[in-house]
């Protein structure tokens, strides 16, 4: 017996067609010409015979797939509806059980007309998956830095604890061991407080080159308040408690890796830190962070103490010791409840230690709960980010929508066909919602591979500053998000085809087809009301990405007060060893001649024209902040008088090019045991000393911290010149007053060298590094780099908000333009035969152009007026992101709408264009 | 045998006709196309088969597949209230055709 299908198979080469349309001719020739062979074997033909017999009705098997081909292009439509036919029958018998398989037919039948039609099917996964992509990248960040909870056993309950002295204008004011005992025992409402101080430290020993570390001192029970664990070895504990620092010390991962090669035995190792001996005791796992600032990178070495014994001084209220602290609530007591026990306790301390704490201070313990002291100041940024990325999808899925209402014209049939021969409106809605809903869920899953693919990618784009970056990751919360926000743009899009189904007029679909002017007018109307609102969203989108740009190219005009060109700068951090007879920088003349020596040193480096020293860098970290006294006016009316104190070498302001007002610099004579003197800013002598000439006159510096030489009264200091405002704390910052003091009268032990080149930094940092290094081989050298480097640092984050948004911006634009575009050339390809008319009629080419235009720019100018309205109320929303530009810009609301007009008007002018070329003849001719 | 243009031009006149009684498969219809017209018309399976499914395909039929306990399934035919209208459109069409002809075949020699 023959095989007939397979025979047909082999023979009848069908091409474009579903395999199941195909399946069922196969069967159906098969099955007749098996009765021709059954009819040849009846009538007494051999095997052979019957088969030949049945093989001569088809002759021309080429032919028979052509015929059949054409003839197949029509039946589609109709095969598809009687199908859905048959399984709607199938529904009804079976019940209203079979959700799940109605379901699944829905995706079986979406996937099949996905692949009827490749090319588009693409473009629009394509689109939506980079939309999606975006939207699940930046809320990687978002989840990872904003909203997780910290990384600590119960981080809900640690809090950030800072001491205020808000009489007289300062925060952050360092505190003492007792005031750190009465937060322990007094406060009651700490289960645990420790310690924190970060500084820098140099490793000196275990390699080539002396390293500069990020050091922390913590007290013994800082990782066990925070629920950490080592990777190897021990973290602190009750036995490292000691008055002055403990022999144990703890690294990072990173450390172990970097200068210990990964070595298993690395336990009991020892390393000299500013050259003290310790040991280490512990690795810390690699997702390990300190939760907090740092001053440059993550902390590396983790040391402890008591804070109650050299290098620190004998504990009294009234030296300070530390910053920083963190503590944990007790369990049941929140923040608000702990504030005011702190309030009260600080007051009652005020008043039972009334040397310590002078009145007009008003002395105060300030708590926050720790997430928020970390990411608070980068919250507003990563919230512009993420309404960016979501207005970006949302006009995307838009413009799926226009594409998907002009794909479903074309379908209108199949549906009113469908509808006719009895399924439900609402299935036939809820099957074109699958259909976007599968589309959007492939497209959701490209988005997430496209995301976790380039995430580390974007996280090296991202400023330094903005903190957890490490824990940035796709993770289940983020899953979700792709998950909900493929469903949201899927439902968007869906709804409007299936919106236009559910009020098709199914006779005149039937009839008319594809042709029908009446449904393709209320499809006109429907897909300019989305135009109109994609529009609307990317002038919005625009505005903010104008006001953003238009700040930070603002800043980059800024003028620093200083010239930052050609000056390399080098930092390096004097050592500070536990043991003073240790010290080498513990005489202040030591210090002296080694700046002296350095300076000197650098100078001579070739290519170097002139060098000089501070304390503090331009742009880099804010200075340490004093309270002043100043003479000739009431101590009460000195309250809040505030400056920051910056240690400058002789050189300084010629080096860094900021011009002198009044008086003179800093001269080599300016040392200790001589007059003490000051310099200071325009700022301070406009603010303290209004219509009067501050040189000559004098003041009095209070940093609050325990000074070592146990001085407690403060010499006077005399002004002797005033210098041009510097954007010492970043260009985004003004007002902030400034005194600078001669190094050589005061200096701490971080530092940085500047030096004026025209060298760029990488050609010198050997040499400056050796030549610092010859003074002191022991001494690391480190951020070796142009003033440029670091000014940009500092705005670093308005940078990268500021071009991801104008690039979310961009994407807006040419998307809400490709959506006018493809609305008017869908406008001209209906209304041709009108324009046919018209033109037969008289009208001439410009009376066409300026229909099809002026339909046009009527929508770009509705989109745009109703954007306007939007951003309007919109702006006020990220004006903390803005410097020196207005939320209501008057340059940006007229700019924006001008360049999406004229990019509006070239996406319109093109289809008119081509509606001007319409030949009546033909236009008429087809109907 | 008739003329092939003749053929092709009548062929779906031919099918319609035959389905007006009552359903039949595909290859009944050709054997039955045979059998009337006495071995005169006769239409192979290839060439029968693109007719039924362009007939389909205007709406003029419509298939269906029938199954038999103990035999292949055959997809059988049947006209639709289309195919009827069509049906009866095209045989006036037709009868009237003849009939012009052949009065101007036959009035030269009256």
């Amino acid at each position: 017996m023959p095989d007939w299908a397979k025979f047909v198979r082999q023979n009848l080469r069908l091409s474009h067609l579903r395999p199941e349309r195909e399946a069922e001719i196969v069967e159906d020739l098969a099955e007749q010409l098996d009765e021709a062979y059954a009819e040849a074997l009846q009538r007494g033909l051999s095997s052979q015979q019957a088969e030949a017999v049945a093989m001569q009705h088809v002759v021309d098997w080429e032919a028979l797939a052509i015929e059949l081909g054409r003839s197949e292009r029509g039946r589609e439509t109709v095969m598809a509806t009687l199908l859905h036919q048959a399984e709607d029958r199938d529904v009804a018998k079976r019940g209203r059980f079979s959700l799940l398989t109605d379901f699944c037919q829905d995706v079986h039948y979406a996937l099949r007309v996905m692949r009827k039609s490749p090319g588009f099917t693409l473009i629009i996964i394509l689109t939506l998956a980079l939309g999606i992509g975006a939207n699940t990248s930046i809320f990687s960040i978002v989840n990872a830095v904003l909203l997780r909870s910290l990384p600590y056993y119960d981080a809900s309950r640690l809090v950030k604890i800072t001491f205020n002295n808000p009489g007289i204008g300062l925060r952050d004011v360092p505190y003492s061991v007792p005031e750190l005992e009465d937060l322990k025992s007094r406060a009651g409402v700490f289960e645990e407080v420790s310690v924190v101080v970060s500084g820098s430290t140099n490793l000196t020993g275990a390699r080539q080159q002396p390293e500069r570390l990020e050091l922390l001192e913590v007290s013994p029970n800082y990782f066990s308040m925070l629920g950490a664990s080592p990777q190897i070895g021990r973290l602190f504990g009750s036995q490292d408690f000691a008055l002055g620092f403990a022999e144990a010390a703890v690294i990072s991962d990173g450390l172990w890796r970097r200068s210990y090669g990964g070595d298993p035995n690395i336990l009991g190792k020892r390393l000299k830190l500013d050259g003290d001996p310790v040991t280490i005791v512990g690795v810390l796992p690699a997702r390990f962070r300190h939760p907090g600032k740092t001053v440059a990178r993550d902390v590396e070495v983790w040391v402890t103490a008591g804070f109650s014994a050299d290098p620190y001084p004998k504990p009294a209220r009234n030296v300070k010791v530390a910053r920083e602290a963190i503590g944990r609530l007790k369990p049941g007591i929140d923040v608000t409840q702990a504030q005011a026990r702190l309030t009260a306790m600080a007051s009652e301390l005020r008043t039972d230690f009334p040397n310590d704490y002078p009145p007009e201070a008003k002395w105060t313990i300030e708590i926050r709960p720790l997430q928020d002291a970390l990411v608070g100041n980068v919250r507003p940024q990563l919230l512009v980010l993420m309404a960016a990325v979501v207005l970006v999808v949302l006009i995307a899925s838009v413009n799926i929508a226009n594409l998907l209402l002009a794909r479903a014209s074309g379908r209108q049939r199949e549906m009113a066909l469908r509808m006719a021969l009895g399924a439900g409106r609402f299935r036939v809605v809820r099957q074109m919602l699958t259909e976007s809903l599968v589309l959007s869920f492939i497209a959701g899953v490209a988005g997430v591979l496209t995301a976790k693919l380039t995430l580390s990618f974007i996280i090296h784009f991202l400023p330094a500053s903005v903190p957890r970056l490490a824990e940035v990751g796709v993770d289940r919360t983020v899953l979700l998000f792709a998950l909900l926000i493929s469903i949201f743009t899927g439902i968007i899009f869906g709804l409007a085809p299936a919106f236009q189904t559910m009020k098709a007029d199914m006779t005149a679909a039937i009839r008319e087809g594809t042709q029908g002017s009446g449904s393709s007018a209320k499809t006109f109307r429907l897909r300019s009301l989305l135009i109109v609102s994609e529009l609307a969203l990317a002038v919005v989108l625009m505005v903010g990405a104008g006001l953003l740009l238009r700040t930070f190219w603002g800043l980059l005009q800024e003028n620093p007060g200083f010239n930052p060109s050609r000056v390399v700068t080098a930092s390096f951090w004097l050592p500070n060893p536990n043991d003073p007879k240790t010290d080498v920088y513990a005489n202040f003349a030591e210090r002296t001649s080694f700046i002296r020596d350095v300076i000197r040193r650098v100078a001579t480096i070739p290519g170097i024209d002139r060098a000089a020293m501070t304390s503090d860098l331009p742009g880099a970290r804010p200075a340490i902040t004093a309270a002043l006294v100043i003479e000739d006016r009431a101590t009460d009316s000195s309250q809040g008088l505030t400056a920051e104190v910056i240690r400058v070498s002789p050189d300084y302001f010629m080096l860094m090019q900021c011009p002198l007002i009044r008086g003179r610099f800093f001269l080599e004579s300016d040392e200790s045991g001589k007059q003490e003197v000051a310099i200071i800013d325009e700022t301070t002598a406009r603010r303290y000393w209004s219509g009067v000439d501050p040189v000559g006159r004098r003041l009095r510096l209070d940093r609050n911290t325990g000074s070592q030489r146990g001085n407690l009264s403060l010499p006077w200091v005399i002004v002797v010149g005033i210098v041009k405002d510097m954007k010492q704390d970043g260009l985004d910052t003004d007002g902030v007053p400034h005194i600078f003091r001669p190094i050589y009268q005061e200096a701490g032990r971080a530092m940085s060298v500047v030096a004026r080149t025209p060298l760029p930094a990488s050609l010198l940092e050997s040499q400056i590094r050796s030549e610092i290094q010859s003074v002191d081989p022991t001494l690391p050298v480190f951020n070796i780099r142009s003033m440029n480097d670091v000014m940009d640092v500092s705005i670093a984050p308005r940078r990268f908000s500021a071009e991801l948004v104008g690039v979310f911006a961009a994407v807006a634009m040419l998307l809400s333009s490709i959506g006018i575009y493809g609305l008017l050339a869908y406008m001209v390809g209906q209304r041709s035969r009108e324009i046919g008319i018209r033109v037969a009629l008289g009208a001439q080419r410009s009376d066409i152009l300026t229909l099809i235009l002026g339909k046009g720019l009527l929508l770009v100018g509705a989109g745009i007026a109703i954007g306007l309205v939007l951003a309007s109320a919109a702006a006020p929303f990220i004006a903390t992101l803005l410097y020196g530009v207005h939320p209501f810009d008057v340059t940006v609301f007229v700019t924006v709408p001008l360049v999406l007009m004229l990019v509006a008007f070239l996406a319109t002018y093109i289809p008119a264009r081509r509606a001007t070329m319409v030949d009546p003849i033909i236009a008429l001719h087809e109907s | 045998m008739f003329n092939r243009e003749l053929k092709k031009g009548s062929v779906e006149f031919l099918v319609l006709s035959l389905l007006e009684a009552r359903p039949r498969h595909g290859y009944e219809i050709g054997k039955l196309i045979e059998a009337r017209s006495k071995g005169r018309i006769q239409f192979r399976i290839g060439s029968l088969y693109p007719v039924l499914c362009r007939l389909e395909d205007r709406d003029l039929l419509s298939g269906r597949w029938v199954e038999k306990a103990g035999r292949r399934r055959r997809r059988y035919y049947r006209l639709t209230v289309a195919g009827r209208r069509f049906l009866a459109a095209q045989r006036s069409a037709w009868d009237e055709f003849v009939l012009t002809i052949n009065h101007i075949a036959r009035s030269e020699n009256a």
